[in-house]
């Protein structure tokens, strides 16, 4: 599937480029994209590192257990065919990231979150109920502060930059519950 | 208002290492020995999905750079239109699924054009806070993982997303 799908992606664009004499921008755009694919990488490396070192001290510990046994009722809901401790803990710290709008520390709990959950799922083709269950949450949670879109607004003279806050709440809620509903309905029907 | 909910969003990762230090010591672990042992999962973890992240990115770019993006945004306007969605904001719907940092600076656009306390520029603002860019999510998660059949994850975000842009503009018209 994905074969056919990046292949697609790459010659249409490149048939698209042609037609339309955009040869030369999308030349650019793909030699930029990969340099740029690597910085990512290299700018999560860190990120990751740091906070696998500080979620391995919360394991050994033991403070990972605490947090997913007073977690259980959510996570039972979400995930009721169960996942071990240290995946619901990278789940939750994911989510929280998330909420909290904390970029990049969000992207590395979800990545090492998908990872686990690939070795639970034992490595097969096919997504289980609980990886397209987190990222139903994960794509529609909602952000406490969008601090980007706030400075944005200040920056373009406007007079009440944070009056968004409340609106993209009451949005992104809304998505977030018809993303869980939707994803409760397609686990039952293709179960 | 907003600058206590900002201060919040600074402190989460504070809180979070003080949380994790705390405890540790409580529990008197060898708190510096587990870092070192963690830190290497994780850069292996950042070299396993390098391959991954690499192929997305350049796909993703073959489609904007080439044109094709706008060309379907031609395509999609009369759809959104029908909807009762602002026709200033249908590039931003179609952008902000594959590219969260094109979809910034369109923002930026469309805030200093109308006006960042205009209905549009509020709307425009408002999506952004709220909608994920749902694609590059996908690629990149499941791009880290063996899974090549996403099943309904995809059908999820999407509605998902679009949701969240009928919400945004809704609740921009009464808020």
């Amino acid at each position: 599937m994905m074969n056919y799908i990046w292949s697609g992606m790459l010659l249409f664009g490149i048939a698209f480029a042609a037609v339309t004499g955009n040869l030369d921008k999308f030349t650019d755009g793909l030699l930029n994209s990969c340099t740029e694919g690597v910085y990512f990488v290299i700018g999560l490396a860190g990120i990751m590192a740091v906070w696998s070192g500080l979620m391995n001290i919360a394991k050994e510990t033991g403070l990972i257990d605490l947090i997913a046994r007073n977690t259980k009722p959510v996570i039972r809901f979400l995930f009721p065919r169960g996942l071990s401790k240290d995946t619901i803990a990278m789940i939750l710290m994911s989510f929280t990231a998330n909420l909290f709008g904390a970029g990049n520390s969000a992207t590395v709990f979800s990545i090492k979150a998908m990872t686990m959950m690939d070795e639970e799922n034992r490595r097969s083709t096919i997504a289980s109920n609980e990886m397209c269950m987190f990222l139903a949450v994960n794509m529609s949670m909602i952000q406490l502060v969008p601090i980007t879109v706030i400075k944005i607004r200040s920056e373009a003279g406007s007079l009440d930059p944070g009056s968004i806050i409340v609106p993209s709440i009451i949005a992104g809620l809304l998505s977030m519950i018809a993303s869980i509903l939707i994803c409760k309905f397609f686990e039952r029907k293709t179960m | 208002m907003a600058s206590i909910l900002s201060n919040i969003s600074i402190l989460f990762i504070p809180i979070m290492i003080i949380i994790i230090m705390l405890y540790a010591i409580y529990k008197r672990a060898p708190i510096y020995d587990y870092f070192i042992e963690g830190t290497k999962d994780g850069i292996k973890t950042a070299v396993d999905i390098l391959p991954f992240i690499i192929a997305i990115f350049v796909g993703i770019e073959s489609l904007v750079s080439s044109g094709a993006m706008e060309f379907l945004e031609g395509l999609l306007a009369p759809l959104f239109n029908f909807a009762g969605i602002p026709e200033e904001l249908i590039s931003l719907i179609l952008l902000r699924p594959v590219s969260g940092s094109g979809s910034l600076v369109l923002v930026e656009k469309i805030v200093n054009q109308y006006g960042a306390d205009s209905f549009v520029g509020r709307a425009a603002s408002v999506m952004t806070g709220s909608c994920e860019t749902v694609f590059y999510v996908l690629a990149v998660y499941f791009g880290a993982t063996s899974v090549t059949k996403v099943r309904h994850a995809l059908i999820v975000g999407l509605i998902g997303y679009i949701v969240g842009v009928f919400a945004s503009v809704i609740v921009c018209v009464y808020i």
